[in-house]
């Protein structure tokens, strides 16, 4: 039946128009199929380009756009940065999805889904934020309690009395890069009687000798070295960092410079007005609040081949005089006190029966754990109600058709 | 009139799919068949059938588990061969086909017959000409014999190749390599029991006059104490050590040497021992005095000299000495608990589930294109109950085969890439007469076993491409039957959803771009259910299966996500269904664009199903190449089906705006009349 009757259009509020249009299908499609282009373009650019610095590139908070580049030529598009697009989508999800989404029976099982992804990319982002991993090598009947990171470099300041290391101070990765050449930073550490000023970064590089390999670009010589850039790494964690550094005094004089490198065996050491001062650049250790001993490690093969079946690690974890025996092996880890421990690898590679073995464990210190897990069991719940309710529905009407057609 | 255009219409459209499905069947055949003349073989005669039932069930260590002979023989055969059989004319001109266990009982115990079996398919006559052996064609099978001139060449260029990053070797360079190694791996085989044929010469044995006698090895390894003895008497007395000695001791070595690798075939005595023998091995073992029990590895040569000698003799009393020497070995591998698999194992690829499946399969699609050239009436209806049983006997066929190889295996069906096709193809059928039960149009029907061919064909042709055996166990990480189950079943099932979408988005837009259902709005409406329904389906299991799998590589990695090929692949499958579903429900789309975006989702599968597996990165990474190309037409003809399905949208939509343009002027015409 029709009807000439017209209703007065409404005058929506520019909070409303913001609201509909950030809540709409629109969106959720577009940011769908952009997340869908930049995982697929991060899929091809890691082959090139290794894995973390793809990351950095697509997913990061840091990157709000992108020029994607396959085979190692530039696409001339531009895209969004992909945290921000998983944010306008988380967005999205939660005005549409949970808020504005109709409520009722029907749409029961799509309220339960969307508040389940909400809830998984929330643990996405803390994960993102807040987690920490590093990785921990200890020989057999050996024990450690520290872990070491990936990829972040620092450098350590301590002093050393009578061969005993005391307080380490630490600058930490995200203070220094981006300090190049001719831009250095101080660093002051309350009442120690220097401060340090580093210059020149390099994410990866190597000490060259000048009378082998000549500086080419202008790069500061020390000593008749000075620090040659390398190229990224595919597997950015077999990078090793480097810089410049001076003592400043506390008079404000300041001693020759010197290289600070990731892969130099012994730290720098400095005497300022009669006490020993270590300085190191490595990778950043992160203390356990307990030690860890490996027992036994064990690797098995499947029989006659080299192919890996079994890799176990007894090891036996001590906190406060108190001991626990754990087995730690493949998709069977240790979660004690908000660190996990997974059996990573093993070494010596080449090793014989009867050799000393050693065990790696990657450590994740994740706030967010367990959380992807749970959004799993809402979401799922929810998926399920709503196919079932549709499926049953589907299944009824066809049944009332066939009577209907009998 | 638009009657008759619909039959025809079907019926092009069913002689093309009819055409098609000929393509790639015959294509299969062609890949598969030797070429030309069955080679001839001088006397040959093939073994009887009693002796192939004692040796197929033979227990061996191979690829960390135990084995029938049949089974391993299988393998080889289609690593070297690119085949599971091979025709050849033997002794009064007559053709004999043989199978892998024939095969490679020549190549063990009658090596002057195997020298001359087309052993070794050579893809590329390029390489035959770098090592000057004469080819017969661009691709062809060669015997050993034929190929040995060149040996020492083709060595000599493989080991130049080597050093090339296999990424930057030209595929010729690659298959020279493989041909190499394909070569040495058949002489370890030609030469396994040599050391039983010829045993060793007692060097000056014979005086002046007569010829050197020969001993058997087992003789030797008995005497082994006293020639130790001799050798440390003659460290310990700083003499050198008899020259005849020597000669003897470096006979056995090179004996041993020969038959040190190929096949595992002795359980050892000490049960926490995991690695079967080589008789090789066995024969160290003996010689350098290690074993505690050399008794046992000598009582074992000893019946393997005999059974091997015994073929000269007569087949049958090759077959006694034989039986015994199995049974001496399954009584052992019994009281370890590695027997009892064997039997079903054998039984498993000798009736051949899959290639059962496949001939119900192609019989229920011809059925199915006939189905649908004739439409309804009684002879639609007898064939479409005639693809309905061909269809569900094919995947029973199959789902018997898979249940058969979890049994053997001892975990769930899915673990490797030959296993995600069979599994697909089943659940695919399944899935298939599931949309049918509920929709009943006869199009999923005739779908089911024109997916199930399709995938079966694809397993078969994976299977020669890869040659490895697929029922191996699995690496330490994936060896946990918990998330077999869940992650990769569900995953799977995920890519077997997301594939029938896109087929019945296939015969969508055929049907309604060559207007083949008359405009029938109840047949598309139907068909757009039962893809929105199947498109559910795929992100509720894929974003459950991308989940859990995020969930069990927390446990095993300490991460949820890593941004490996294959997690982004599951991820591209469930941003993209997820994109279609709230583009539908928005109304973005119609259902054209939801068929159109449908057809798109079966390329996302391929890349994340096949492509990942190319990029050479990434924890599931399998590291093979075969079936580059057909990953790269797969897409092609998906993307002609879209093209074709936009074309058919816009000229469809071009056409209705024409008729409602045409519709108001003849109206205003009849009322100026």
């Amino acid at each position: 039946m029709e009807t000439d009757t017209q209703t007065p259009a409404k005058t929506r509020s520019a909070f409303r128009i913001v609201y509909d249009f950030l809540s709409g299908f629109h969106v959720a499609t577009v940011t769908l199929l952009l997340l869908l282009v930049l995982t697929w373009l991060a899929t091809l650019e890691q082959i090139d380009a290794g894995l973390y610095p793809t990351l950095n590139k697509y997913f990061s908070w840091k990157s709000p756009w992108l020029i994607p580049e396959l085979n190692g030529k530039k696409v001339p598009i531009i895209l969004p940065g992909g945290y921000y697009v998983s944010a306008l989508l988380l967005i999205n999800m939660t005005l549409g999805g949970i808020i504005r989404i109709r409520k009722g029976w029907k749409q029961a099982g799509n309220l339960i889904s969307h508040f389940g992804i909400v809830f998984m990319l929330l643990g996405g982002g803390v994960a993102h934020h807040f987690s920490e991993r590093g990785n921990m090598a200890i020989y057999e009947g050996q024990t450690s309690n520290v872990a070491e990171d990936f990829h972040e470099y620092v450098v350590e300041l301590a002093e050393s009395k009578e061969g005993v290391i005391g307080k380490i101070h630490v600058i930490r990765g995200r203070f220094l890069t981006g300090l190049e050449a001719g831009n250095p930073r101080e660093f002051r550490f309350g009442d120690l009687p220097l401060s340090l000023e580093i210059s020149g970064y390099l994410g990866n590089c190597q000490p060259e000798s000048k009378l082998i390999n000549a500086p080419r670009a202008g790069e500061l010589v020390v000593d008749g070295y000075y620090l040659r850039e390398l190229d990224s790494h595919v597997e950015t964690e077999r990078n090793i960092a480097g810089c410049y550094a001076r003592v400043v005094n506390a008079d404000g004089s300041k001693s020759d410079p010197f290289i600070l490198w990731g892969g130099q065996f012994h730290p720098y050491t400095v005497n300022v007005n009669g006490r020993n001062f270590t300085i190191d650049m490595r990778k950043r250790l992160w203390p356990m609040p307990f030690d860890v001993k490996l027992d036994k490690f064990t690797a098995d093969f499947h029989p006659g081949t080299s192919r890996p079946a079994k890799f176990i690690s007894d090891v036996r974890r001590v906190e406060n005089g108190r001991e626990a025996e754990v087995r730690i092996q493949m998709n069977e880890p240790m979660r004690y006190e908000g660190f996990t421990f997974f059996q990573a690898s093993y070494g010596p590679s080449d090793a014989k029966p009867g050799d000393e073995m050693y065990s790696v464990f990657e450590i994740v210190r994740n706030p967010a754990d367990h959380w992807p897990e749970y959004s799993l069991y809402v979401v799922a719940f929810g998926m399920l109600v709503t196919f079932l309710t549709k499926l049953g529905g589907h299944l009824a009407a066809a049944s009332r058709k066939r009577k209907n057609a009998a | 009139m638009q009657r008759k255009n619909q039959v025809w219409g079907k019926w092009v459209v069913a002689a093309l799919a009819l055409g098609a499905l000929g393509v790639v069947f015959v294509n299969m055949l062609v890949d598969n068949m030797p070429k030309g003349a069955p080679q001839k073989v001088e006397g040959y005669v093939p073994w009887e059938k009693e002796t192939l039932e004692v040796v197929e069930s033979l227990p061996l260590q191979d690829g960390g588990r135990i084995k029938p002979f049949s089974t391993y023989a299988g393998f080889k055969m289609l690593q070297l061969h690119g085949a599971r059989s091979m025709k050849v004319e033997g002794k009064g001109g007559e053709t004999f086909k043989l199978k892998p266990t024939e095969w490679l009982m020549d190549t063990l115990f009658r090596p002057e017959f195997a020298v001359d079996l087309p052993t070794f398919r050579v893809d590329n006559s390029d390489v035959l000409k770098a090592i000057s052996v004469e080819s017969k064609g661009r691709r062809d099978r060669y015997s050993y014999d034929e190929i040995q001139p060149g040996i020492q060449k083709l060595v000599e260029l493989a080991q130049s190749y080597e050093p090339i990053e296999k990424k930057q070797r030209d595929p010729m360079q690659q298959q020279v390599i493989d041909l190499a190694y394909n070569v040495r791996n058949y002489e370890s085989l030609l030469g396994y029991f040599s050391f039983a044929r010829r045993g060793v010469e007692l060097r000056g044995s014979g005086g002046e006059t007569e010829a050197d006698k020969r001993a058997d090895l087992s003789a030797v390894m008995s005497a082994a104490p006293q020639l130790m003895g001799e050798i440390q008497a003659a460290n310990r007395e700083k003499r050198e050590v008899e020259a005849r000695l020597q000669d003897l001791l470096q006979q056995v070595l090179e004996a041993a040497n020969f038959s040190k690798f190929g096949m595992f075939v002795l359980p050892p005595k000490n049960a926490s021992d995991e690695n079967w023998l080589s008789a090789g091995n066995a024969i160290m073992s003996v010689m350098t005095m290690e074993t505690k029990d050399p008794e046992a590895a000598i009582t074992d040569i000893k019946a393997l000299e005999t059974a091997v000698r015994s073929v000269s003799v007569s087949e049958k009393e090759f077959r006694k000495h034989f039986a015994e020497f199995k049974e001496s070995v399954e009584k052992r591998a019994e009281s370890r608990g590695e027997l009892s698999r064997i039997g079903m194992e054998v039984s498993y690829f000798k009736r051949d589930y899959f290639l059962n499946a496949m001939i119900f399969f192609l019989l229920g699609s011809l059925c199915a294109l006939a189905m649908w050239g004739l439409g309804v009436g009684k002879a639609g209806k007898i064939l479409s109950w005639a693809t309905l049983g061909f269809s569900v006997l094919g995947a029973v066929y199959c789902v018997t085969a898979i249940v058969i190889r979890c049994l053997i295996m001892h975990r769930p069906p899915v673990g490797n890439l030959y296993d995600t096709i069979i599994f697909i193809g089943a659940t695919g059928v399944i899935f298939s007469l599931l949309v049918e039960w509920m929709n009943r149009q006869r199009f999923a029907l005739g779908l089911a076993p024109i997916l199930g061919l399709a995938l079966i064909i694809l397993a078969r042709r994976y299977e020669v491409g890869d040659a490895g055996d697929h029922l191996d166990p699995l690496v330490a990480v994936l060896d946990s039957n918990f998330w077999l189950a869940t992650h990769v079943i569900t995953i799977t099932l995920g890519y077997s959803a997301g594939l029938l979408a896109a087929m019945l988005s296939c015969g969508y837009v055929l049907m309604r771009g060559l207007n083949l259902d008359a405009g029938d709005k109840n047949l598309r409406r139907s068909l757009s259910k039962a893809v929105y329904g199947c498109i559910c389906l795929t992100v509720f299991l894929s974003l459950v299966g991308t989940v859990l799998g995020g969930i069990w590589a927390n446990y095993s990695w300490g991460r949820f996500w890593g941004w490996d090929p294959k997690e982004n692949g599951a991820l591209m499958i469930v941003l993209w269904t997820l994109a279609i579903l709230h583009a539908r429900i928005g109304g973005l789309i119609n259902e054209w664009g939801l068929h159109l975006a449908s057809l798109f989702t079966a390329c996302i599968v391929a890349f994340s199903w096949w492509h990942v597996n190319f990029l050479g990165v990434g924890l599931h990474n399998y590291g093979f190449t075969t079936g580059k190309g057909t990953i790269w037409q797969f897409y092609g003809v998906m993307m002609l089906f879209i093209l074709f399905g936009a074309v058919a949208m816009i000229v469809e939509h071009y056409d209705k705006r024409a008729k409602a343009v045409a519709k108001p002027k003849a109206a205003v015409k009849g009322l100026e009349a």
